[in-house]
């Protein structure tokens, strides 16, 4: 198994740098470590090679570019029955206002905005969101209906240090479907239930001590498990 | 009856000649039995009410035409473009990997990555390719991101500015010629057959900016399907096969009598009394295919 990671890691992964791997063909089993696996980015060409090697490999590129598109990540989340919000992909505010309502969260769908969102819960909110995310009205956004608490929460491998079981089981389902060993997923929690609303890059300084540790673990165990990437 | 889609933004009928050729399609639709109806980005909520999605706006994984794309595949929906044809035509390094790979003829082309970017590096793609090279930006489309390079500090200045929004770019062996051969492929066969001039005195097909005042762009050619060369037609299937089975335009250049692949775009241009002007039929051939 081939680890490939732009992020240092312990020596004993004997973890190649993307620019070396992209300069090889190395065929085996390849897992892509990065804190942004953003469309266009070096992570996203790690995992183009990988696949014209043909190796299987974590994430795909199909993956990369659907989980950072809202609207994809909750279709196909909902598909795979993952508990999601209701969305809404508008440059519209009233459209989002009556269909809906406040307070809402607007997340951006725009080749240049790619982390955070925005919540908005008046109408002159919403219009700041739209104009901000939507950057002057001129590209559509992502509504979904505000119904409880916002949490962020870091996913290595599909864990979390966050000890909310609900978010756990979430995170462990959202990897499942996209296999992104990294990212930072937004959950709301309502009637004790958690759904997913978005996910994002990590920064690279947004990984801890901790986060290595388990990144080490949890690739030690897939090498045990007798490298099965679950694709 | 088939419900049929078609993806727009408000460029798309800014030419007269491509609101002529979106016309034609509706026409063709409801003549065959079928329902047209242009859909605008603020309706794209309404994607389940159809059967089919023909998407016109410019493609790209990071535009709205991606997501009504890969939202309808994933409803089940027939889809021109599909979300598999835009990610690969819309990359440059992730077709020329694939032609490789695959050994469609192409002009000869490095990968250059990021970190890359230094004196020996740039030395050893000149005596590769020679001088000038081509840089292209992957995501590049209407010829916009395809620069030349002679020098090394030309060569530096424009990767520059393409490593801004692309961590790899695609440099290829300066490949001039008189015209681009553009074949029009739907479903592993040929649709049309023009010839693309390149204007006097460039270097580039210097493309239809869709919404711009019309910049210089070559006269469009069209030729007889049947007086195709075999091997041109060849080629095109070939590129085409290593994407997918949808709809493309490919751009061939002839060099010494042999045929390289310049690339595949899905989202091919479609102008009245342009592509259409030898085959009428491809409308009908494209409402078929989307209602089937
Ligand atoms: N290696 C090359 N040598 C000479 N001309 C080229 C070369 N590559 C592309 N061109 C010309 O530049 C234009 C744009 O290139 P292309 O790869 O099709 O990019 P785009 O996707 O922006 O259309 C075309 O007219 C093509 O003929
Ligand atoms: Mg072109």
């Amino acid at each position: 198994m081939l680890v490939v990671s732009s992020i240092g890691l312990c020596d004993d992964l004997h973890a190649l740098k993307p620019a070396v791997f992209l300069g090889s063909s190395i065929k085996d089993t390849t897992i892509n470590l990065t804190n942004d696996y953003r469309y266009l980015k070096t992570g996203y060409y790690v995992s183009l090679h990988a696949e014209i090697l043909g190796n299987q490999v974590i994430p795909s590129c199909e993956n990369i570019i659907d989980a950072s598109r809202t609207p994809i990540l909750l279709l196909r989340a909902s598909k795979a029955k993952i508990p999601t919000v209701p969305f809404l992909v508008t440059d519209n505010v009233k459209k989002i206002i009556t269909e809906v309502g406040l307070p809402v969260v607007v997340f951006a769908v725009n080749p240049f905005i790619h982390e955070g969102y925005k919540v908005a819960k008046n109408q002159s909110a919403l219009y700041r969101a739209m104009k901000s995310l939507g950057m002057n009205y001129k590209f559509a956004v992502c509504a979904e209906p505000l119904r409880g608490e916002l949490h962020s929460v870091k996913s290595v491998f599909g864990k979390t240090e966050l000890a909310d079981e609900q978010i756990s089981a979430l995170s462990q389902k959202v990897y499942e479907l996209f296999r992104i060993p990294l990212c930072k997923l937004h959950v709301q929690k309502a009637e004790d239930k958690a759904f997913l609303c978005g996910l994002e890059p990590l920064k690279e300084t947004e990984l801890s001590k901790a986060d290595l540790k388990l990144i080490s673990k949890e690739i030690m165990l897939i090498s045990q498990q007798g490298n099965h990437i679950g694709v | 009856m088939s419900r049929i889609a078609c993806f727009v933004e408000k460029y798309n009928f800014s030419d007269p000649r491509e609101e002529a050729a979106l016309q034609n399609f509706k026409q063709t639709a409801e003549k065959s039995g079928s329902q047209f109806s242009f859909l605008f980005r603020e309706n794209i909520e309404d994607i389940p009410n159809y059967d089919a999605v023909f998407i016109r706006a410019t493609t790209d994984p990071l535009f709205t035409s991606y997501i009504v794309s890969k939202t309808a595949w994933e409803l089940g929906k027939k889809v021109i473009d599909d979300p598999e044809s835009i990610k690969i035509c819309a990359n440059k390094i992730h077709q020329y990997a694939l032609f490789e790979k695959h050994g469609v003829p192409r002009i000869p082309t490095v990968f250059l990555s990021k970190d890359d970017l230094h004196h020996k590096k740039i030395t050893e793609i000149f005596s590769t390719l020679g001088k000038p090279v081509v840089i292209k930006a992957p995501y590049t489309s209407f010829s916009r991101y395809v620069e030349k390079a002679a020098c090394e500090t030309s060569f530096r200045e424009v990767a520059k500015r393409f490593f801004k929004k692309s961590d790899v770019l695609a440099i290829q062996k300066f490949t001039p010629t008189a015209f681009d051969w553009r074949v029009g492929v739907l479903g592993n066969d040929i649709l049309y057959v023009c010839k693309y001039m390149i204007p006097k005195g460039k270097w580039k097909h210097g493309a239809k900016l869709r919404g711009k005042p019309t910049v210089i762009w070559g006269r469009t050619v069209s030729i007889q399907k049947k007086d195709m060369p075999p091997r041109l037609r060849e080629v095109a299937l070939k590129a085409c096969g290593v994407i997918g089975k949808g709809l493309y335009g490919v751009d061939i250049k002839e060099v010494y009598g042999e045929y390289v692949v310049v690339e595949v775009n899905d989202n091919p241009s479609i102008y009245a009394g342009y592509e259409d002007s030898m085959d009428q039929d491809i409308y009908q051939r494209i409402i078929n295919y989307l209602s089937a």
